[in-house]
């Protein structure tokens, strides 16, 4: 060993930076594989709160898939409270967008023409006596952060319902956001880094 | 602080002729150059680290889009890369203070680049995920540099993690079980304490150790969980107070924290077996309890142990004032339940003035013997 009373904490700090660095790189590269190598899907969506928009911050979307009507779940609901994900199966509608075809707490297999996605893990709390209508699932893409001051474009396509997204959805059904659009036409494109 | 008032007192005993004049400069000398981690001048550079990294947290809240976005994210690696290396520069130079300043910095600055990132990308990710991945991150420095100042912060990241699970997640005993990762936390700070020695943030540890159990008992108020506060925190006092017990002496490393905090506990537990008792003579059993163990505490460490001493003290008092309040109150009005609080104060400090003047007078004895 040096006796350069330098070399330990230089040591330690290039460690932990490359850790660190590692570990943000991870973060972007797992977004990005995701839209490199996933299948599109056309979303309907509204953001919810618009007072969102206008705090230039995020936009809150919700998607027509993330409401799931308790008749599309196949295979039964679990009889004990549990943590739980859910199997969507996305089948591509009339109108251009993707719907809801099925959906499961257990894995679905694979179909031509279709695209599962997986929900984000929630707590699922049974109810017998009064079952459920509808469950609620979180995709990942939830969250769009829009500049200051342009939020007013997203709110008026929001009134006008025309406002669209595109989101890529990989093997292992996770989601990201490619494309938001206003009438179908594309206003936020979504680069790889 | 510390050094002014032994100045003074070093003073006082010279102008009495106790203690010769060069004896107490060589241990004012001596006590000068010894390293502590909670200098002023540490602390303020160590506030100044967290001002900066406010203000690069507040420039990713900005979400500054004249910037394209991969510049952005090599300019946040950047500044972690250099204030580290900064950091290790100094430390390696002997530049103590600003070095632990720069690690903050840097530790923080990772914690916004988390953020930003997370912002750019529009990913929706978990708080309590993000948080982890920083505290973890936050103790990889920690030990890397054995860092106390690292170790004050990865104590405050603990007890944002628990503060995000309670408060923004509103979290469960059956939920997704990242609440029974805080004892794990717990322990991974007390440890880091000890390694880099990071003195006073052991009482983050303590603390957030405290308001986990507290936080059991409110989301499941029953009797034995109560008892088990109780009965834990009384045995972990004994086992850190009493000289026979084999923890003893590795508890007085930590200075008076074990034993005052699992006191503490100790009288947590009692305070929810209150609101448990039912009927009077519940009431009383409980009650007796509550000042045996006050007087307990004060008699087992209360000469070493100023902390448990006043803890012990305000217990007292607090449960006479209640008792007499329960049994007596109603029958007397207000008026005379102030004046059995008045009485019953007065023998509190009656007792304390007795109680104080035989441990000072003990301590001057073992004084002159040794």
């Amino acid at each position: 060993m040096s006796n350069n009373p330098l070399i330990r904490p230089l040591f330690a700090a290039i460690l932990v930076a490359v850790l660190q660095t590692a570990f943000l790189g991870y973060m972007i590269e797992s977004r990005a594989s995701i839209l490199r190598n996933g299948v599109d899907v056309v979303l309907k969506t509204v953001p919810v709160d618009p007072r969102d928009l206008l705090r230039g911050d995020y936009v809150i979307l919700s998607y027509d898939i993330s409401t799931i009507p308790a008749d599309k779940v196949t295979g039964g609901f679990p009889a004990e409270p549990t943590d739980a994900q859910l199997s969507v199966r996305l089948e591509k509608q009339p109108d251009g967008f993707w719907g809801v075809a099925e959906a499961s707490f257990s894995t679905l297999a694979p179909k031509e023409g279709s695209v599962i996605a997986r929900s984000a893990p929630f707590y699922f709390y049974p109810t017998p006596d009064s079952p459920q209508a509808s469950l609620n699932a979180d995709y990942g893409i939830e969250r769009y952060y829009v500049p200051e001051g342009e939020g007013k474009v997203l709110e008026e396509a929001r009134n006008a319902s025309a406002l669209s997204v595109t989101a890529r959805v990989d093997d292992d059904g996770r989601m990201q956001i490619r494309l938001i659009a206003v009438d179908g036409k594309p206003l936020y494109e979504e680069p790889l880094y | 602080m510390y050094r002014g008032r032994i100045e003074k007192d070093f003073n006082a005993w010279i102008s009495k002729g106790m203690l010769d004049p060069v004896t107490a400069k060589a241990l004012l000398a001596e006590y000068d150059t010894r390293e502590t981690v909670f200098s002023a001048g540490r602390v303020l550079l160590v506030l100044a680290a967290l001002l900066l990294s406010a203000a690069i947290l507040l420039l990713v809240a900005a979400n500054w889009e004249a910037i394209p976005r991969l510049f952005r994210v090599a300019g946040i690696v950047g500044l972690i890369w250099a204030f580290y290396l900064a950091a290790a520069a100094c430390l390696g130079r002997g530049f103590k203070a600003m070095g632990a300043a720069l690690l903050v910095l840097a530790t923080m600055t990772f914690g916004g680049a988390i953020a930003l990132i997370g912002q750019m990308y529009h990913l929706s990710g978990d708080a309590t995920d993000a948080l982890l991945v920083w505290f973890a991150a936050a103790c990889v420095a920690a030990v890397a540099f054995r860092s106390a100042a690292l170790a004050v912060l990865c104590g405050f990241l603990a007890w944002a993690i628990f503060g995000e699970l309670v408060i923004d997640n509103d979290t469960s005993f059956e939920g997704n079980g990242y609440i029974y990762l805080v004892p794990m936390l717990i322990v991974i700070v007390i440890a880091l304490v000890r390694y880099t020695n990071a003195g006073i943030a052991r009482h983050l540890a303590y603390l957030l150790a405290l308001a986990w159990l507290g936080w059991f008992y409110i989301e499941l108020p029953e009797v034995w969980v109560a008892s088990l506060l109780f009965g834990a925190g009384l045995v972990a006092f004994l086992m850190a107070s009493i000289p026979l017990s084999p923890l003893y002496r590795f508890a007085g490393e930590a200075g008076a924290a074990p034993a005052f905090y699992s006191f503490a506990l100790a009288v947590m537990g009692l305070a929810a077996l209150h609101t448990e008792v039912d009927g009077l003579g519940q009431e009383i059993a409980i009650g007796a309890t509550t000042l045996a163990v006050a007087l307990g505490g004060i008699a087992i460490a209360g000469r070493l142990n100023g902390a448990v001493r006043f803890l012990g003290y305000a217990v007292f008092a607090t449960e006479t004032l209640y008792l007499s309040f329960v049994t007596l109150g109603s029958i007397l009005g207000t008026s005379g339940f102030f004046l059995i609080a008045g009485i019953v104060v007065a023998l509190v400090a009656w007792l304390v003035i007795r109680l104080e003047k035989r441990f000072s007078s003990k301590a001057a004895i073992e004084g002159s013997v040794a």
